[in-house]
């Protein structure tokens, strides 16, 4: 508990997720509801989950661009297939292919030596591509309802795409904090060469991650899909960039070496709370896009001016 | 990773930023003006994509007027962005908000289908507006309000067949792969030109993405491609006029023919100009009033039929005095 | 290929070899794939090398390339510019308004203007402040997209008398058949390869983006040169909107949406390192060129659009593996 409350000291976001919830609990009268609540935890589970694996990829001083194409790629997979195999074996190969397309590219980082933005920027047009061959463009849509009936139903009152998200939340963090992994995540990104020296495997370790970010990717697709009872050739669009905005404002260094999943889950809670609390203020649709545009900037800004202090007073 | 230690300058600079933002929040919210009467019916609205064509910000402003003029009606605005998974996000919101009706304008006709069925079962009455839900939604919608975008289609084909005579080669445009509108217009188009004009030859479709420039680019292609060209479909005006617009550049407009649908004030003009040959006519305004009128009555406990239309009548060079120019 | 993991010294001679090829193709490969790519499709498809059809692709790549001429400058820099596909949408709207509010040569004039001002918000944060540019273009990229709709309130813009404004010279017309939108492409290549190649700008701009910052330059200077070449990028897109806005004699709020991954596709298949310190316009020049060519052949041949994604990713791959793997010696990474 007392580690739980240092991580939140450490991360800003969390000062600024409590302004928000003050702000808009005064300003709208629908915002501080439990049922609220619940809404923002289900939709922020979509970029959370993909969010938690970017995390370790990026604190491996990694990025994966590929995130916004595999979920389509699941989804579709997904939905696509269980009139023909039933609905576990579409999710199995769904979630299959999420990872089969993570440890291409984390192949292809590791053996070619080629930057992984790179890598993943390709895998982000190439994959796309799959998506509209397999599917020839069209929308498909799960004919039995007991598939999106799981998208929303609820476990004591608690909606399960929210449990799931915050039960791997909890796994995510004890992985990143307390495993042999999850320490040589920080030091793969501190350090590659003396990580390296060290006697890690630095290769497998990133391909790894990269297989991780595509497992939860595409989990986040299909449950996507859960909550849509269908897929469609663009779903997910844009999404690697608000899952690196989340896991940015969560504290994580762009180069890596630094970063917490708590940081993380704040990083999405506020992008969520933002979005849900400018819904019910109707703040129009084109403000909005300035709003979060600046807000993203600003707490940059901030981060790096709390970061250089903090730094300063370290070295006297 | 070691910038942990307690820090005063942190705290304060921290605290300092926050209070600027909150109050910049502050001075947002007040600017906007929440108060709203609580006697008043509240009708929600889950737009497609505001912004990304005239169309659609006319359609918005148009709502927002018809609303303003009724004293018994409040309303919530939203805009999904073309986003399927923010719209469902946005229609939890409204049904958090137990909204007396919700309007959605579907990013996907099938996507929506389980979240309209939550609404539905939460007792708030949907009312879907522009373009339809798939068949299995059907069950848990008060009502469709809007064009046929099917019979649209098949309107430009008729008007395509009766221009060319019967025979030639043509190509098409069609709109954002994956949305209804789209999918709806360029079946109603091909199964309708099949049956009616078998002789016109269908040589190839490409998707324009409503926009523009972009059509311009396909057309540059087909014009690359194809020697003979007759006739041009496109998914609506705004990428018509790119097709012309590319066919003008290449000296090939005169013997092309150009169709599109929903038209806009710069396929009125071309129309105008002899350069362009018919569209469907589709007014935003009317579509926004039919939906805020269909929700009202709804939201009232009044009958209305399941399926909507408005009036979406072709227009061509040879009828186009009896329209006004679009605003759009 | 075989991998070349274990290098024996019996084989230094095999190795040497090996060595020469892939240097030779780290150098020369990206003009290799260029003509590779002319030929399969001129051999596949019979109206491929026609003159009409490369001048089309020509002048339908010159917006993007346009605008990656000035990215090329940025990411030389060490740095990234995410905001160039909202900031095409943004002048390209405000030079068809101004067009007939103003006059064209007011449009222009003021559309480069404001189009400098984004540029130096990018430049000023990414440079003097010193944020890091990906997220920071990434957050002007909504931000620019949510003012164009909201100066415009959503609503497309339109040039009324198309048909005789001398706006339409820079995306309609051509001078000895040749299409503007090529020639002002081609001739803003040539210049700024000069620049990059043969001023101290230029020198300074690799010299930022290289390893030895901190040691060779101060701070402020650093600053100021990462300031210029937002600048720059910001001009080139600015050009590149005003081609668009004439070809098009109309805008839509978001036209340029996706451009800047396109943008960045191009200049990485050039060969430009996204580390910075390295990169050339002309191959900046010739990816995008590939980029356009791989797009029009696998229409001609009548693939479906989405042909071409699955393609890019391949050849971006490729295209970078073999220029890092030039430099390296060999093939394959060794950890």
């Amino acid at each position: 508990m007392h580690a739980f409350i240092q991580s939140v000291k450490r991360q800003p976001i969390w000062l600024f997720i409590i302004a928000c919830i003050i702000f808009f609990s005064f300003s709208n009268e629908y915002f501080f509801a439990v049922n609220n609540f619940q809404n923002i935890l289900v939709q922020t589970s979509t970029i959370g989950l993909i969010a938690l694996g970017m995390t370790f990829v990026m604190i491996n001083g990694n990025i994966d661009l590929s995130v916004g194409s595999t979920v389509a790629l699941a989804a579709s997979l997904a939905v696509g297939l269980q009139g023909a195999l039933g609905i576990p074996m579409a999710v199995v190969i769904g979630l299959g292919a999420g990872v089969l397309i993570g440890a291409i590219n984390g192949l292809i980082v590791w053996k070619t030596g080629v930057d992984a933005f790179i890598v993943t920027l390709g895998a982000m047009i190439g994959v796309r591509g799959l998506v509209f061959v397999y599917t020839e463009e069209q929308s498909f849509y799960a004919s039995n309802f007991a598939y999106s009936d799981f998208g929303m139903s609820s476990i004591f009152s608690l909606p399960v795409l929210a449990l799931i998200f915050i039960a791997l939340t909890i796994v995510a963090h004890i992985l990143l904090k307390y495993t042999l992994h999850g320490r040589n995540v920080y030091a793969v990104g501190g350090n590659r060469k003396a990580a390296i020296e060290a006697g890690i495997k630095v290769g497998p370790h990133m391909l790894i991650n990269f297989m991780l970010i595509g497992f939860m990717a595409a989990l986040s697709g299909i449950l996507l899909s859960t909550q849509m009872g269908a897929s469609t050739p663009n779903l997910g669009r844009d999404y690697e960039l608000w899952t690196i905005t989340a896991v940015v404002l969560g504290g994580t260094r762009l180069n890596g070496g630094a970063g917490t999943i708590i940081g993380t889950l704040g990083g999405v809670l506020a992008i969520g709370i933002l979005r849900n609390g400018m819904n019910l203020m109707q703040v129009p649709s084109f403000y909005v896009l300035v709003i979060m545009g600046s807000i993203l900037i600003t707490v940059l800004f901030l981060d790096k001016r709390l970061n250089v202090t903090a730094s300063k007073g370290v070295q006297i | 990773m070691s910038h942990n230690r307690p820090n005063p300058s942190h705290k304060t600079l921290a605290s300092t930023a926050l209070k600027s933002v909150v109050a910049s929040f502050t001075v947002a919210a007040l600017s906007m003006g929440v108060a709203q009467a609580e006697d008043r019916l509240r009708i929600g609205i889950t737009q497609n994509n505001v912004g990304v064509d005239s169309y659609q910000t006319t359609y918005e402003t148009a709502f927002k007027e018809a609303a303003a003029q009724r004293d018994d009606v409040a309303t919530v605005v939203l805009d999904a962005g073309g986003d399927v998974a923010r719209q469902i996000a946005q229609m939890q919101d409204l049904i958090q908000q137990n909204v007396d009706a919700i309007i959605i304008w579907p990013t996907n006709g099938q996507a929506v289908v389980p979240v309209v069925r939550q609404a539905h079962n939460a007792g708030i009455p949907v009312v879907v507006t522009n373009s339809n839900i798939a068949e299995a939604g059907q069950d848990f919608i008060a009502s469709f309000s809007g064009p046929n975008n099917i019979l649209q289609g098949q309107y430009s084909a008729e008007m395509m067949c009766d221009q060319l005579g019967g025979e030639g080669q043509i190509v098409q445009i069609t709109g954002q792969p994956g949305y209804t509108t789209a999918i709806e217009r360029q079946k109603g188009f091909e199964d309708r030109l099949a049956e009616i004009c078998p002789d016109v030859d269908l040589m190839e479709s490409q998707p324009g993405d409503w926009n523009r420039e972009k059509a311009q680019r396909v057309m540059e292609g087909f014009l690359t491609k194809y020697d003979t060209i007759d006739g041009v479909y496109s998914g609506d005006d705004n990428m018509g006029v790119g097709a012309l617009n590319a066919a003008k550049a290449a000296g090939r407009a005169d013997e092309i023919k150009f169709f599109g649908a929903t038209n806009f004030a710069v396929g009125y003009e071309a129309m105008e100009r002899g350069e362009y040959h018919g569209s469907v006519y589709q007014s935003p305004a009317e579509d926004a009033r039919n939906a805020l009128q269909t929700a009202i009555d709804v939201a009232n406990g009044e009958d209305v039929p399941k399926l909507n239309y408005f009036d979406t009548p072709k227009i061509t060079q040879d009828n186009m005095s009896e329209f006004e120019k679009p605003v759009f | 290929m075989k991998a070349s993991l274990p290098m024996s010294n019996s084989s230094t001679v095999a190795t040497d070899n090996r060595k020469r090829v892939l240097q030779f193709l780290g150098k020369h490969g990206i003009l290799l794939a260029f003509l590779l790519c002319m030929m399969i499709f001129s051999l596949t498809t019979d109206r491929f090398l026609s003159t009409g059809n490369l001048l089309t692709v020509l002048m339908q790549v010159s917006i993007l390339g346009t605008i990656a001429l000035g990215v090329t400058f940025v990411v030389i820099g060490g740095n990234l510019d995410l905001s160039v596909g909202s900031l095409l949408s943004f002048a390209t709207v405000l030079v068809v308004d101004l067009h007939d509010k103003v006059g064209p040569t007011q449009a222009i004039v003021l559309t480069i203007v404001f189009t400098l001002i984004i540029g130096a918000i990018n430049g000023t944060l990414v440079g003097y402040l010193k944020l890091n540019s990906l997220i920071v273009t990434l957050g002007m990229l909504s931000a620019i997209q949510g003012i164009t709709l909201i100066y415009t309130s959503g609503q497309n813009v339109d040039i009324q008398d198309q048909e005789n404004t001398w706006f339409a010279f820079f995306g309609r017309e051509a001078i000895f058949g040749i299409p503007v939108p090529a020639i002002i492409f081609i001739g803003l290549a040539i210049i700024l390869q000069v620049v990059l190649l043969k001023t101290a700008f230029g020198r300074k701009v690799f010299a930022i983006g290289g390893n030895g910052v901190a040691a060779a330059f101060s701070g402020i200077y650093r600053n100021r040169m990462v300031f210029s070449t937002y600048l720059l990028s910001a001009f080139t897109t600015a050009c590149a909107a005003i081609i668009l806005g004439s070809r098009v004699m109309g805008s839509q709020n978001n036209v340029g949406q996706g451009y800047e991954l396109q943008v960045l596709a191009g200049v990485i298949l050039g060969g430009t390192s996204l580390l910075g310190g390295s990169g050339s316009i002309m191959r900046t020049v010739i990816g995008i060129l590939i980029l356009g060519f791989i797009q029009n052949g696998l229409l001609l041949l009548g693939y479906p659009y989405y042909a071409q994604w699955l393609v890019t990713w391949v050849v971006i791959i490729l295209a970078v593996w073999l220029d890092i793997a030039a430099k390296r010696g060999r093939l394959l990474n060794d950890f």
